[in-house]
């Protein structure tokens, strides 16, 4: 198949790839630029491993072609390290046990930063909301609501 | 205009139309979720692929002059979900999107996408039948209206011809009243086994439709008058037999279809009793 | 040695996982996220046939396709290298014969991806299809067509009895079944039957292998067990095993799935003949159809009873389904057997079964491993037979109980047996009620339920190497597989206790088949038991010869020395008389006696039966564990209208000897409890015919963040085991065992009927509430 280049911005800088018209973003991310934390775990959209940010909004890295994400901001776990809401989720993910193999977890976090990400009060049923497109078979998510609530909590009591 | 190893990205709707008609094996992709499903899986291998999201005429969702509702095609289920607008008898299409897959893919899909889609298991469908609505299309050809009952035609067919595309979404000027969608699913963002979709007009008006038990949504105007009139136990229970009646359900790894056809008239039950819940708070 | 009763000690504390970082930062890399140079990436062409003879291969299309490098077929192996954990049935890659749709029939390494599948798509194979058996009934039919014509032929490690399409059989008989009887008062019989689950780790199987100039293979896997894959790769290919090293990246679950091969000998096959590193990642649809899947079982179970409750006798068949493959089947059929009297003094039993081989994938080793199936059946018709004395479901099961002394099922000791406390934890916990009816929403009926099981730490062989570094650092090694369960962080937490060191002193060597000491494979929940064990006698070699090295320092005898805390040794009673470990090693490594290793090797020993109590046939396995216990109480909420079931509340408690690390151990107890609910609920393969009707995830349907119950409570229970590491046994499975039998005890006391088949969908549920729904219409005074 023909393949283009297509300039994208991930994490912050301008990424130079080649793709094909059937290329995902999902595909790209791992392969040409090496942002692994993105997983695939079905390519069809269903278990919420390749969750990233495009715009600020989460959305599937394996049903969004490389060539459609031309102009778009794409950021991932990687690109998140230095933000201190992910920081923040990420300790409290860790001191919860809010993992296991951590395979289901960049996706998980990445939600869960997306949920975080207005002022409004986040109670547990906006919790199962926003996560439930992000499987995990390990967990039970039992430790990864608290993780949220957690994180949710510190966060408006300034923490 | 020139595409990228076949991806198009025209700004203007003129323009996708002329690409869809002009270029050969040419699809439209509008959120993905379900057509970059499917190239994943190589069920379908499109030559070349006309975005039209970005498409500023089929975005967001309008009030025209007459009160009457207008969804633009690219419009993303998240944002039908949480539009206020969308009340009183149409509250059944924002309560049904809500309900779709997951907030990832409520963030990706589109209702211009997933109605020409046309999975019957989706949540779309019945809701929009129930809400009335009328389904705008164009081609190069020209521009028309189908209303939402013959949009529908079969197991992943609409009445879509080759070249038109979905535009835009009308809904009827929403009178008060309660809209709700009823989904039993076996686990939370899965197809419907069954599920039902129920607008009421405070003066008694009811749209039902019923997803998930044929190749196109279910409804009935015998069953809407029965409803219009009485909310009786033998009203419900002659309106669940026409319903049922009417549905042509199959057996699938979801559930079979003697028992879809057993929760039709249970659903429906539920839900007009959660409607009269809804209309009292 | 230290006894870890320190506050400052590791064990009993939730500690992060050593990986934690690495994970929580997304940087971990699991096998999808490696890659070699000049690597190559491969796909499978699928048989399209449950049964056919492959009569020719057409590769020349494929082979001319550019930027292929390889294609491998059943033609290059050899009929003689078979592999399969307890019989070995199975080659690297179909040959002669394909056997179940979905198999591995040929293989493309290729330059891209896309290029390897093309090419799969123009290999040409000509089949000459031939009757298919796809039930066990069938299989077993006189003149069924035999799924392994050679099955009688083929090395087994155990007397399996196979003739035709069975495979195995085997059977427990202990006292006299027929006087057991006589003795009942009353007798219950009831069939049950389970679906075939797959494991869904959300990472799906993957290899990646690289040969070097000299013919040495370097093969990194998602697996259980790194010398697993290396005894199966060396036995399908041919392969002296010095000729292969296993080494694994970050496994992302595994559940059972990863425990025996999946496309490991199919990859090294492929790099042996493209001379260049292959990849392959399965897609889920063949994660689905090509690996394996939780065996269906069909269960016929008998209970004699006294009137007053206490177990007479019983008697246990099973039927199961083994797919084409033996795999781990017969240890699955062996081991629900040896737990199908449950934790309870029952003085005369007969258990027995059959497997069976069909035309479909293979089922395999699971996450319970035939228990979740067997505690179904037996558990919910504990509660029948509650129901029909007028007794409690727990008063029932705490007069049955075994107690101290009594033995299991074979005559096996069990030295500790904390299900009282279980029990008595659940049921304060939950308030428990056998009420049919708990108050409940319109529209809603709500229940509890409640189950008692059992399960085994421990099996076969494991060792460790606990190595003193030059500067009094430690280097921890014993080959276990960390699937995302937490052992590293377990086992680093026993190293540290035994020898008084903070964690942070200890690092882990990475499973190596090159390095590390022999360990089976995580898998049967063994590694915190068996493993741990290990190290805590490595750790002791290495204590005793630092004293040694101590007590020439300081000039006296050994017994009058003690470990600090902190890395130094001491002598008793006297302050500011100590040496270092660093100056200890420094010594070891330059001046005295070398450097400073401790290893330690052993094999599970205590053995299954005791021939003189009970008559045993064709047992897998001569040793198997120590037994850990389970008691769970659920809270079910029935929605009238459709029959879908919720799970409100649990409360789960297990038995776990001792928590190295509380925080670990809830989340195996949670972890397996939302599986176990996948399983009771929802969760189920189905064939359409020979082919596999939902191999996708929008098909197969697994639970999701809104499907946790409101309140998942873990309890644990410490029983103290005189032969754990610091008492514990371990978890990895346990927690899914009862959770299906409680749900079905829930959901049948709420309706008042007998479900006696899985998965309770809603479908199912509904039919028996509108069949209760009738019955109260036609006697509506009970």
């Amino acid at each position: 198949m023909e393949k283009a280049s297509v300039s994208l911005q991930v994490n912050g800088a301008t990424c130079e790839a080649q793709a094909t018209l059937y290329d995902t973003l999902l595909t790209v991310l791992r392969d040409q630029l090496l942002f692994t934390s993105a997983k695939r775990g079905c390519n069809q959209g269903v278990c919420g491993a390749c969750t990233v940010l495009a715009d600020g909004v989460p959305v599937r890295a394996c049903l969004s072609l490389a060539l459609d994400c031309e102009g778009r901001r794409i950021e991932t776990v990687e690109g998140l390290s230095a933000n201190p809401r992910m920081q923040a989720l990420q300790r409290s993910f860790i001191r919860r046990g809010a993992f296991q193999c951590a395979f289901c977890t960049p996706g998980m976090l990445i939600s869960a930063y997306a949920l975080l990400g207005s002022d409004r009060p986040v109670n547990e049923a906006d919790v199962r909301k926003s996560l439930s497109g992000n499987l995990c078979r390990c967990t039970g998510y039992k430790k990864i609501i608290e993780a949220v609530l957690e994180t949710a909590g510190d966060r408006r009591s300034g923490r | 205009m020139s595409d990228k190893a076949g991806l198009f990205r025209p700004d203007s709707l003129s323009e996708a139309l002329h690409l869809l008609a002009t270029v050969p094996d040419s699809r439209p992709l509008a959120g993905g979720a379900s057509l970059i499903a499917m190239i994943n899986a190589r069920i379908v291998e499109p030559a070349a692929l006309v975005s039209v999201t970005q498409i500023a005429e089929l975005r967001g969702i309008r009030v025209s002059p007459s009160g009457e509702i207008v969804i633009g095609a690219s419009t993303r289920h998240r944002d039908i979900a949480e539009e206020t607008r969308l009340s009183g008898t149409l509250a059944v299409v924002p309560d049904a999107a809500g309900q779709i897959a997951s907030a990832t893919i409520r963030n990706m899909g589109t209702i211009g996408g997933s109605i020409a889609h046309a999975d019957p298991g989706l949540d779309f469908p019945p809701a929009l039948v129930a809400a009335g609505a009328v389904v705008e299309v164009a081609s190069t050809a020209g521009r028309r209206r189908i209303p939402i009952v013959e949009f529908f035609v079969d197991w992943y067919a609409t009445a879509l011809s080759p070249g038109e595309i979905v535009v835009a979404v009308h809904l009827p000027k929403p009178k008060p009243g309660v809209g709700l969608y009823l989904k039993h699913r076996r686990v939370a963002g899965d197809f419907a086994i069954v599920s039902i979709a129920l607008s009421r007009a405070l003066d008694g008006e009811t749209h039902i439709a019923v997803g998930g038990c044929g190749p196109t949504p279910v409804a009935s105007a015998e069953a809407d008058r029965i409803l219009s009139c009485s909310t009786s136990g033998a009203a419900l229970a002659q309106a669940g037999e026409v319903l049922t009646a009417l549905a042509d359900p199959v057996d699938d790894v979801r559930g079979t279809a003697e028992y879809r056809r057993l929760l039709i008239p249970r659903m429906l039950r539920r839900a007009m009793f959660d409607a009269a819940a809804k209309s009292a708070a | 040695m230290s006894d870890g009763g320190d506050a400052q000690g590791a064990v009993g504390k939730s500690i992060a996982q050593l990986e934690a970082q690495e994970k929580a930062s997304g940087d971990a890399k699991y096998i999808g996220d490696l890659y070699r140079p000049k690597m190559l990436h491969a796909a499978v062409l699928q048989s399209p046939h449950a049964h056919a003879r492959i009569l020719r291969y057409d590769l020349a299309e494929a082979l001319a396709l550019p930027g292929v490098r390889a294609v491998v077929t059943g033609d290059d192996v050899s009929e003689a290298n078979r592999m399969g954990a307890f019989i070995k049935d199975e080659h690297a890659i179909a040959k002669d014969k394909v056997r179940y749709v979905g198999e591995a029939v040929a293989a493309v390494a290729a330059d891209t991806e896309a290029i390897a599948r093309k090419a799969a798509q123009l290999i040409l194979v000509e089949y000459e299809e031939l009757p298919a058996v796809l039930t066990p009934e069938d299989a077993l039919a006189p003149d069924a067509p035999a799924v392994h014509e050679d099955a009688a032929a083929y090395f087994k490690v155990f007397d399996a009895g196979t003739e035709g399409n069975l495979c195995s059989r085997t059977s427990f008989h202990e006292g006299d079944i027929e006087r057991g009887w006589r003795e009942s008062d009353r007798v219950f019989e009831g069939r049950y039957e389970t679906q075939p689950q797959a494991h869904v780790s959300i990472e799906p199987c993957g290899a990646l292998a690289e040969i070097d100039p000299a013919g040495r293979i370097t093969l990194w896997s998602a697996n259980q067990s790194v010398f697993r894959v290396q005894a199966n790769v060396c036995e399908s290919l041919g392969l002296p095993m010095s000729k292969l090293r296993c080494l694994t990246p970050r496994i992302g679950a595994g559940f059972g799935n990863k425990m025996e091969p999946h496309v490991q000998p199919l990859v090294a096959l492929l790099a042996m003949k493209a001379r260049r590193p292959v990849k392959l990642i399965l897609s889920r649809e063949q994660d689905f159809e090509m690996v394996r899947a939780r065996h269906p079982f069909k269960i016929r179970v008998k209970t004699g009873v006294k009137n007053d409750g206490r177990l007479v006798a019983r008697e246990v068949e099973v039927l199961l389904d083994g797919g084409a493959f033996a795999d781990d089947s017969p240890g699955v059929l062996g081991y629900s057997l040896l737990m199908s009297c449950g934790p309870y003094r029952i003085p005369h039993a007969h258990c027995h079964g059959r497997l069976v081989y069909t035309n479909k994938m293979r089922f395999g080793a699971f996450r319970g491993f035939g228990v979740p199936q067997m505690t179904f059946a037996t558990e919910t018709q504990l509660d029948e037979i509650a129901d029909a004395l007028g007794l409690d479901p727990i008063a029932l099961r705490r007069k049955n109980l075994k107690r101290e002394g009594d033995a299991w099922l074979g005559g096996q000791a069990i030295l500790s047996n904390g299900l009282a406390e279980c029990l008595d934890k659940v049921q304060a916990a939950s308030g428990w009620t056998a009420k049919r009816s708990l108050s409940a929403p319109p529209h809603t009926r709500r229940a509890m339920g409640l189950s008692c099981c059992a399960h085994i730490s421990g099996l076969l062989s494991t060792g460790a190497i606990v190595r003193l570094l030059e500067d009094g650092s430690i280097l921890l090694n014993t080959g276990a597989v960390d699937i995302g369960q937490g052992c590293n962080t377990v086992l680093a937490q026993i190293c540290a206790d035994a020898l008084r060191v903070p964690l942070d002193r200890i690092s882990l060597a990475s499973p190596d088949t090159d390095g590390s000491p022999y360990n089976w494979g995580t898998t049967a929940s063994r590694v915190t038991y068996t493993t741990g064990k290990s190290v805590m006698g490595a750790a002791g070699e290495v204590e005793k010869k630092i004293k040694e090295h101590a007590s020439e320092i300081l000039e006296c005898a050994v017994d009058d020395l003690e470990l600090l805390p902190g890395g130094s040794v001491g002598v008793k009673g006297v302050s500011d008389c100590a040496v270092s470990f660093a100056a200890i090693s420094a010594r070891a490594h330059w001046a005295v006696g070398g450097p400073i290793v401790g290893s330690h090797s052993w094999v599970f020993d205590q053995k299954t039966v005791d021939p003189k109590r009970t008559a045993v046939i064709g047992l897998p396995f001569p040793q198997i564990g120590i037994f850990s216990f389970n008691a769970i109480v659920v809270e079910v909420e029935i929605d009238e209208t459709t029959g879908g079931c919720a799970i409100l509340r649990a409360w789960s408690a297990c038995d776990v000897g001792r928590a190295v690390n509380p925080q670990m151990v809830e989340g195996q107890i949670e972890g397996a409890f939302v599986q176990g609910l996948g399983f009771a609920l929802v969760e189920e393969l189905v064939w359409d015919g020979p082919r596999l009707a939902n191999p996708t995830l929008m098909d197969y349907k697994i639970p999701t963040i809104q499907e946790a119950p409101s309140l998942l409570q873990p309890i644990i229970v410490e029983s103290h085991d005189p032969t754990g590491p610091f008492g514990a046994k371990s978890v990895g499975e346990i927690g899914i065992n009862g959770v299906a039998a409680a749900i079905t005890n829930a959901v049948n006391a709420s309706l008042g009927v007998r479900l006696r088949q899985l998965p309770l969908t809603s479908e199912r549920v509904l039919r028996a509430l509108l069949v209760q729904e009738e019955q109260c219409a036609v006697e509506p005074a009970r």
